[in-house]
């Protein structure tokens, strides 16, 4: 604790204000006239524009003001830190680990309660005037030194938040021209942000305390989130067409005589005219283009852009007519009539076909119009079709065509579908007296009013009995008789039905339906967290051919290079080790020579010294490095330089150099594995595995943007307990993997994400100790700079409703660095004091009995620091899943928590809150 | 030399630079006794004046779905290139608004596009970090899409900008997110010159923008997000003829002046500048307060006499500046029928009779003089 007299000042301080029955409220009406004209003077004292450098060249001028700041935060801070953040953080990983111990829902209840008791006290107490006030300087004067900084990153999650808050604040602050204005502004600011503390309290410990008894997510969440699906959307868009636009026909207003354009009321009905395909209106040659602008849907008016179109003119959907081959250019012709037929609004709305007596849902017209001998011409009415044996036709009457069966589309097939009379049934129908006598010419016995059971191949047996009884294609004249009778005969694509309703997935999409179908997630994180790694996982997972040739040629060579930058740090290495060992050989020699007074030749060979030939290649190569050519030769002179690097590689100085490799700073972890492989690598004939594809830095494509289509493919039991997936499988994903420097400075173009789904933010858990150069050259902790890049993301205005999922990668790595080095390194988890059980030495099995690991622990810590990070921000909750990007299954899982995170937002609506509690969006997140 | 005595050495090189830096500024600001508007205000000029119907939206071409980021007419043809982040460039006919071609790009994000000078190809730079060139005349695959004829691949960081040199069709030139500016050959696919750059001085910070120099095509000038624009040799790619300092953000734009002898520049902190390449000076600040935020300008256009400086600004408006006083004389964003949202792009056609507007609202818009003309 600070010593007294530091306190008087605070107490000093806190005089004015007198009013102390209500500290909430008081405090700013009255610091807001002193305090203002205080800090104020203390700005305008100094240079205007910089009074962040300024305070620590004159001490005297200002010191009784700092003094002030400066002595009195400390305590404020302390007293957070013990009544606040301590036995909150601590209390969260006691629950944490007790969550495995007995997840009895009584342990958490009590500490639910004990935890509210801490909040509300934290909350009376950042709520006092004076907590207030040291925390609104603190964003003046962190700056100051590190002094100053350290302690108040200690303060949490909660203030260290509305610290960067004031940041920003203190910046408008000392632009603008008006002081008093400014800082009224700011003070009120802060008290916002103050507020925004104290809010951020209840449901971040309402989100701890409640995971502790069953991470219900949803409940809190579907507060918040509000955001709608895509598709969901386009649903609903279809019925608000209907209930508004649909019945309205757009009538044409025209007040020429008839017949003539309905724009400049000349010629006669004789003229040459283009028609509306919405509101039927007709425009002469010269004022069509005038009329219909550059009919992005076809041939509309431009007001009737957006609407649907007359049913009864689907069949001139693209074709073209004379006068617009006319007036236009062969190119421009074909652009107007693939717009015409592919454009969303001009498609066949989903609702207008009925088949077996349902209405089609939009995938269910997907599904239909996509399969593949999909039925010719489909326009609006009732339908029936029969599942088993893929007849098709209108309702009440005999099957028109033969389409492809088992397609998920409609209810079940009515009995009366077709209308007939026969009494003989198939699969269900009766089928009408055409279908009989086709039967009967057939050759199938139909006495006694069968019930048949007819497959898509054309063989059928009679109800309840196992044996086939034929094929009805099997003789050539049946054909020749449904043609006479105006039957259906199957086509010959159908053959191969079933293979190719299989990966009905892996089909493209036409564009038009793209919209509502393939939803985008964004992968997104600082170099080294392991986005591109992620990526190529999924690519291997969901990707049939995961990489091309092409592909895998590149990677190759990449890789190749790489093996020989990683050479490079070793000779380099190799060269600083020889040198600093010769010195000191030449520092024992000098005193050896000293005592002994012999002239002992000077033998500068040491454990580090190599060949001159060895010598030449090694000094060539690093200067090539340095010239950065080393891309532009290396990859294409492999060959000549391979039996060099086995060579090297075997040399007795190299192997002594990378048995101090953790000395080598530039050395990538995964330095060693390639380096280890380098031999077989730098072959011509080398070809690199899966794993060496997701060990390789690079091979995406020069880190610009990368994007890889996918749809999750159908584990065995998920199709027991999910027949809605059937559908789900025409969902397609989208994963877009861009590296944070892709982004432009300031993420500068992440407002062309606007449209996706998800946002996943990569963070490698391993980052803790780790330091990189940042933007403005200081070294800073990459964990950090991460968060800072995830502050910059979340807050971006594109991602104002967004969701996202925290990948926390390299766990493994983690679990293994955290024994080593503790948490704490990193300044924001300086609060990590975990309780660590007496008997560790079980806890790395996995029964359910053991303690967490450290690791599982500190994981769960961070992903908690980022939680309340992030509803700090926006109010909301994030999803986190830790992630072992090596890992197939960990990735899969993580991607497939995405996938049923948006599946969530999508149903959201449609579950009561109660039905919500039943399920946990957080069991799959933490099964690491 | 160790380590500390190298970086001793250059912590006092940096400081010299910029000692000499801030002296170039001063004798810079010293030597500057007036700019354009002050000295055509002395003369007596007055500003231009807009009628009701000089300047009217006579055409609005609909068919992207996203918003549009860029836009390039041909140099002879009414022809208009536009890319959108729908993932399309679409080719357009500005006469009668029908779309020529429709590519569909195999990379959606797409940040610029331009058309050759013979109008024979497109091509096309984005967060792929690649630039396609697309042949309009090569035959369409089974979808009717326009396949890539080119990749021009070897940029690290996106590519912000790309244009084709004057009269040369197989050259072209891209600036990029890794801080440099290449001149392609398009023929090849390989670069012929790299401006800047790790192991050249360049640009400090990703590249946003470049215009080639109408009458001396071997010039162009790129704005970067290190608040500078630049003015290269494409003969001499180690360093960069000149630098222009004044802008305190981000050059999100920049235009040749038709004369060749000037360009203008748009940059994040609201002001469009005029320099002068021949003396360095910056010449001109446009700026006018919007009220409390200011808001970045995203593109610019010289009207085809220099008079007129067509500029696009992040809210929704677009000025035109008078730029010899410095005024603006008409908003194009709060005319009738203009873009609902931001004007994201904009281009004069080659006899500067019309001007080109893509916005966020997905379309493009073609404002001319909608009068009639007396002879």
């Amino acid at each position: 604790m600070s010593p007294t007299p530091e306190y008087s000042f605070a107490v000093e301080y806190d005089g004015p204000p007198l009013g102390y029955n209500l500290p909430r409220a008081v405090p700013i009406s009255v610091d807001n006239i002193p305090v203002a004209s205080v800090v104020s003077q203390v700005s305008s004292s100094d240079t205007l524009s910089l009074p962040v450098v300024q305070p620590l060249l004159p001490p005297q001028q200002q010191h009784h003001n700092h003094n002030l700041h400066r002595h009195h935060h400390p305590v404020n801070v302390k007293e957070v830190r013990t009544l606040d953040s301590e036995p909150r953080v601590s209390k969260e990983l006691q629950l944490a680990s007790e969550i495995t111990v007995s997840p009895t829902s009584v342990i958490a209840f009590e500490h639910r309660t004990s935890q509210s008791n801490v909040c509300e006290l934290s909350g009376e107490l950042s709520s006092s005037g004076a907590f207030e006030f040291s925390n609104g300087n603190d964003g003046e004067f962190s700056d100051l030194g590190g002094s100053s900084r350290v302690p108040e990153e200690s303060v949490g999650g909660g203030t260290g938040s509305s610290r960067t808050a004031e940041f920003s604040d203190s910046r408008v602050l000392k632009e603008d021209g008006n002081e008093s204005l400014d800082f009224n502004e700011s003070n009120r600011q802060d008290w916002a942000s103050n507020e925004s503390v104290l809010s951020l309290e209840y449901p971040s410990t309402r989100v701890s305390s409640l995971k502790g008894e069953e991470f219900d997510a949803r409940r809190t969440v579907a507060v918040t989130f509000n955001v709608d699906d895509s598709d969901d959307a386009s649903e609903e868009e279809f019925d608000v067409e209907e209930n508004v636009t649909r019945p309205v026909r757009r009538e044409p207003l025209t007040k020429g005589k008839k017949g003539s354009c309905y724009r400049c009321f000349k010629g006669n009905r004789f003229t040459d005219k283009e028609v509306c395909l919405v509101c039927d209106a007709k425009y002469c040659s010269n004022c069509v283009l005038r009329a219909m602008g550059s009919m992005p849907e076809g041939r509309k008016c431009v007001t009737c852009i957006g609407f649907p179109i007359d049913e009864s003119k689907r069949g001139n959907l693209g074709k073209s007519s004379r006068m617009l081959k006319r007036l236009l250019n062969d190119l421009e012709v074909r652009q107007i009539m693939k717009a015409e037929r592919f454009c969303e609004a001009n498609q066949l709305p989903p609702e207008y076909i009925c088949v077996n007596g349902n209405p089609l849902s939009y995938e269910e017209l997907v599904t239909l119009q996509n399969c593949p001998n999909p039925p010719k011409k489909l326009k609006p009415g009732n339908y029936w079709y029969d599942k088993v044996s893929g007849f098709w036709g209108k309702e009440g009457e005999k099957p028109s065509s033969i389409i492809s069966p088992h397609l998920n589309v409609g209810g079940p097939i009515l009995p009366d579908a077709s209308d007939g009379n026969t009494q003989v049934f198939i699969n269900g129908r009766e089928i009408t007296k055409v279908e009989l006598r086709m039967l009967q010419l057939a050759g199938v016995q139909c006495a006694g009013n069968p019930h048949f059971w007819v497959h898509e191949d054309g063989s059928y047996q009679e109800e309840g009995q196992k044996n086939t009884r034929g094929y009805l294609w099997g003789k050539a004249g049946t054909k020749l008789v449904c043609a006479f009778l105006s039957l259906p005969v199957p086509s010959k694509s159908s053959n191969a039905v079933g293979e190719q309703y299989s990966n009905l997935a892996s089909r493209t999409i036409p564009n038009y339906l793209e919209h509502g179908i393939v939803q985008k997630l964004l992968l997104v994180g600082c170099s080294g967290s392991g986005t591109s790694t992620i990526f190529k996982q999924a690519k291997i997972l969901y990707k049939s051919i995961p990489f091309s040739e092409e592909e895998r040629e590149n990677i190759k060579l990449t890789i190749q290079s790489n093996v020989y930058a990683y050479l490079g740090i070793l000779l380099e290495g190799r060269e600083h080790f020889e040198d600093e060992s010769l010195a000191d050989l030449k520092k024992r020699k000098s005193s050896e020579l000293d005592t002994t007074g012999t002239s002992a030749k000077l033998d500068d060979k040491t454990v580090y010294s190599i060949g001159a030939r060895l010598k030449a290649f090694s000094d060539w190569l690093l200067k090539t490095m340095v010239s950065g050519k080393l891309d532009a030769i290396f990859p294409a002179a492999t060959r000549e330089y391979a039996p060099l690097i086995e060579e090297l590689w075997n040399d007795a100085a190299i192997k002594a150099t990378y048995g101090r490799r953790g000395e080598l700073e530039m050395l990538p972890s995964i330095g060693s594995y390639f380096l280890e492989r380098a031999v077989k690598i730098l072959r011509t004939d080398y070809e690199p595995s899966d794993l060496d594809i997701l060990y390789a830095e690079g091979v995406t494509s020069s880190n610009g943007l990368a994007s890889m289509e996918f749809s999750f493919p159908q584990s065995a039991h998920e199709e027991t307990v999910d027949t809605a997936d059937q559908q789900g499988s025409l969902f397609r994903y989208q994963l877009i993997r861009v590296h944070a420097r892709g982004l432009g400075e300031n993420c500068k173009w992440l407002e062309m994400f606007e449209d996706v789904e998800m946002v996943i933010f990569c963070v490698s858990l391993s980052d803790y100790d780790q330091f990189s150069v940042d933007g403005n050259g200081c070294l800073t902790n990459k964990m950090i700079l991460s968060r800072k890049f995830f502050e910059t993301i979340v807050t971006h205005p594109t991602f104002e409703q967004m969701d996202f999922l925290l990948i926390l990668n390299k766990f493994d790595q983690f679990e293994e660095k955290i024994e080593q080095v503790p948490l704490t390194t990193c300044d924001w988890f300086s609060d990590f004091h975990p309780i660590i059980s007496r008997n560790r030495t079980n806890s790395h099995s996995n029964s359910i009995n053991s303690n967490p690991s450290l690791g599982q622990l500190a994981s769960h810590y961070i992903a908690v620091k980022f939680k309340r990070l992030y509803s700090s921000l926006t109010g909301r909750k994030l999803y986190v899943s830790p992630v072992k990007g090596l890992v197939p299954d960990s990735v899969d899982g993580a991607l497939r928590y995405a996938k049923e995170i948006l599946k969530w937002n999508e149903e959201r609506p449609n579950f009561s809150l109660s039905e919500n509690s039943m399920y946990s969006t957080e069991a799959s997140s933490f099964s690491p | 030399m160790s380590v500390t005595e190298l970086k001793e050495c250059h912590s006092a090189t940096t400081d010299t630079v910029n000692n000499l830096r801030d002296r170039l500024k001063q004798k810079r600001l010293s030597l500057l006794d007036t700019d354009i508007s002050g000295y055509a205000r002395s003369q007596g000029r007055t500003p231009v004046s807009f009628g009701p119907t000089d300047l009217v939206c006579c055409r609005t071409l609909q068919g992207h779905t996203g918003k549009v980021y860029s836009l390039d007419w041909t140099s002879e043809r009414n022809q208009i290139v536009s890319a959108s982040q729908d993932g399309r460039l679409i080719v357009w006919n500005a006469l009668t608004r029908q779309k020529i071609h429709a590519i569909k790009l195999p990379c959606a994000w797409v940040m610029s596009c331009a058309f050759s000078p013979t109008g024979q190809s497109v091509a096309c730079g984005g967060l792929d970090s690649v630039c396609s060139i697309f042949n309009l005349s090569s035959p369409t695959d089974k979808d009717g899409n326009v396949p890539v004829t080119r990749m021009l691949s070897g940029h690290k960081g996106y590519v912000s900008s790309c244009q084709y040199v004057p009269d040369e069709a197989a050259h072209l030139i891209t600036g990029s997110g890794d801080q440099t500016c290449v001149l392609w050959d398009v023929t090849t696919g390989l670069k012929t010159s790299v401006f800047g750059g790790e192991f050249q001085s360049g640009h400090a910070a990703d590249v946003l923008s470049i215009s080639i120099n109408g009458s001396n095509s071997r010039m162009f000038a790129s704005g970067s997000c290190d608040a500078t624009a630049r003015l290269w040799d494409t003969r001499v790619a180690s360093r960069a003829v000149r630098t222009f300092h004044g802008h305190e953000g981000d050059v999100n734009a920049i235009k040749f002046f038709p004369d060749g002898n000037r360009f203008g520049t748009g940059s994040e902190d609201g002001t469009c500048r005029l320099f002068d390449i021949r003396t360095g000076h910056q010449l001109q600040v446009y700026y006018q307060q919007h009220g409390d935020d200011i808001p970045p300008v995203t593109s610019i256009a010289f009207s085809i006499s220099g008079r007129l400086l067509f500029a696009g600004y992040a809210n929704g408006d677009c000025y035109v500046w008078d730029t010899l006083l410095a005024k603006v004389v008409l908003n194009i964003g709060s005319l009738q029928d203009s873009h609902e949202g931001r004007i994201s792009c904009l281009g004069l056609s080659a006899d500067g009779s019309a001007l080109c507007t893509g916005g966020w609202d997905t379309n493009l818009k073609i404002w001319a003089f909608g009068g009639h003309r007396r002879t």
